[in-house]
């Protein structure tokens, strides 16, 4: 039971000193054609997770790196108890296993070339996963501080909702783990353009209001390189249907998501944070997407707010999504963790809603399972700058 | 009836629930009524209402910052769209 300003929850210690809100056996494929091995050796074994790579063989330019970091990151998450690298050739799997091996956690390989080919690696990967999976039962969760807790913030399925109830719930919950001492990270540039110079404000020196402004203005010319014109199209025409006059409007609601708290930092796609406090990670906004780049970032869990309904989980991190309409609660009720349309309704006030948000989150921090974790909707897509040749 | 204003500087309110002409409205900051206003006309769930009369050029303010310019005068009451706000970055809503 969770009490009004608890401020600690029942996590697992690393070796690190880092702890996890979960305790997974991931089973990370780090190119597309090692994922079949993965999904196979998580089909066989109690508690193993697939992290199943996109692309990933032959990556050139700025994906390799990105490509990189994301896989390691993801490996390298607190919620991860051990890894099993699963990869086509020995290089690129010793590579990423021994970045993940840094954290101090228990690492191994699963190298489709070496170890026997498709069947031998998957066996390999099935003795090693229920090994794994057996340690990790052994873990007991003890206490943490909510000040230790690293957040991310995210919304998608966006609708009129969604600025006047969710996502300043979500910005009373980041304002309050901030200040606990706790990390809260927002992202998608596209989502704030418009509203950039209000957040750049809130930058705590000029090198980060610098960056977080370079960022948002690539991003708007990076889109109309390629025929989109992000702030003439933005609202959309459902967005003006549903009550949003103008492109600062709609991302000031966005922003919401950030509450008040000065920008530490801003970071790029997966890359980890320095500092304490809320920071700013770049990336596109498609949720799969950017929660990828979350997780691999180090976010323990993710607030998601949606209005018109979306689904989806990331293997590693537990999702809270929190829904204020009425409709969409109807329609699609076991995807949501968190109720808010008595906020909508008028029949709760936003410090209200505040308080239940954030004993979800400490419940969910706890061990209570998220919708996307029991239906299994976990995904990743990993951010890609170019083609391969 | 209900709408939220969700910063003390604002100018506007977001309604909760779609308005009838004459018939007021509660005006909620944080977990307080602050206010109490008559829609001039009807205004649909998510959109704004005027707290304060708002003269033509002046800024709308929502979230405590400026979300656009009134093109014409706005009165309190009053449905604040597109149809009487510009925005100040974008050229979207004016098209």
């Amino acid at each position: 039971m969770t009490k009004k300003n608890q401020k600690q929850f029942l996590g697992f210690r690393r070796a690190d000193g880092s702890f996890g809100v979960r305790n997974h056996v991931a089973v990370i494929s780090v190119m597309d054609n090692a994922n079949p091995v993965a999904r196979h050796i998580c089909d066989r074994v109690q508690q193993a997770v697939p992290v199943c790579a996109t692309f990933g063989r032959g990556p050139l330019g700025p994906d390799i790196e990105v490509h990189r970091r994301t896989m390691i990151g993801l490996g390298t998450n607190p919620n991860v108890y051990a890894a099993i690298v699963c990869c086509l050739e020995p290089k690129t799997a010793n590579a990423i296993a021994e970045g993940i091996a840094k954290s101090g956690k228990p690492v191994e390989t699963c190298v489709i070339q070496r170890d026997g080919g498709t069947i031998g690696a998957t066996e390999k990967g099935i003795r090693l996963a229920s090994r794994f999976a057996v340690e990790a039962s052994m873990m007991q969760r003890s206490p943490c501080d909510l000040g230790e807790l690293i957040l991310g913030l995210e919304c998608g399925g966006s609708d009129a909702t969604s600025g006047i109830a969710g996502n300043t719930v979500t910005g009373i919950v980041s304002d309050r783990v901030v200040e606990a001492g706790g990390t809260t990270i927002l992202s998608e540039p596209a989502e704030i353009l418009g509203a950039e110079h209000i957040l750049s404000r809130r930058a705590v020196n000029d090198e980060v209001a610098q960056r977080l402004v370079k960022i948002v203005k690539w991003v708007e010319e990076y889109a109309r390189s390629l025929g989109q014109d992000l702030i003439g199209s933005n609202p959309a025409p459902d967005n003006i249907a549903g009550g949003l006059t103008t492109i600062e409007e709609k991302s000031l609601g966005a922003l919401k998501k950030a509450g008040s708290s000065p920008l530490q930092e801003v970071i790029d796609y997966s890359a980890r944070p320095t500092k304490k406090g809320f920071v700013f990670m770049d990336g596109p906004a498609p949720a799969v997407e950017n929660m990828t780049g979350l997780a691999a970032s180090g976010v323990h869990m993710i607030m998601f707010y949606t209005g018109q309904g979306n689904h989806s989980g990331n293997p590693i991190v537990p999702v809270i999504k929190s829904c204020g309409n009425p409709n969409t609660l109807k329609i699609m009720p076991e995807n949501f963790d968190l109720d808010l349309s008595a906020v909508i309704l008028g029949e709760m006030d936003l410090p209200g809603a505040g308080d239940i948000a954030m004993e979800r989150l400490l419940q969910v921090a706890s061990g209570r399972l998220t919708a996307s974790e029991v239906l299994r909707q976990g995904e990743i897509a990993v951010s890609r700058y170019a083609l391969c040749t | 009836m209900k709408a939220l204003l969700m910063d003390q500087k604002d100018n506007v309110a977001v309604v909760l629930q779609k308005l009838e002409t004459g018939k007021a409205v509660d005006i909620i900051l944080g977990r307080d009524v602050v206010d109490s206003v008559t829609p001039t006309m009807e205004i649909s769930f998510g959109h704004k209402i005027a707290t304060r009369d708002i003269k033509a050029a002046d800024p709308v303010m929502k979230y405590g910052e400026v979300i656009g310019r009134a093109t014409q005068s706005i009165p309190r009451g009053a449905h604040v769209h597109v149809h009487n706000v510009i925005s100040i970055r974008g050229t979207a809503a004016q098209k």
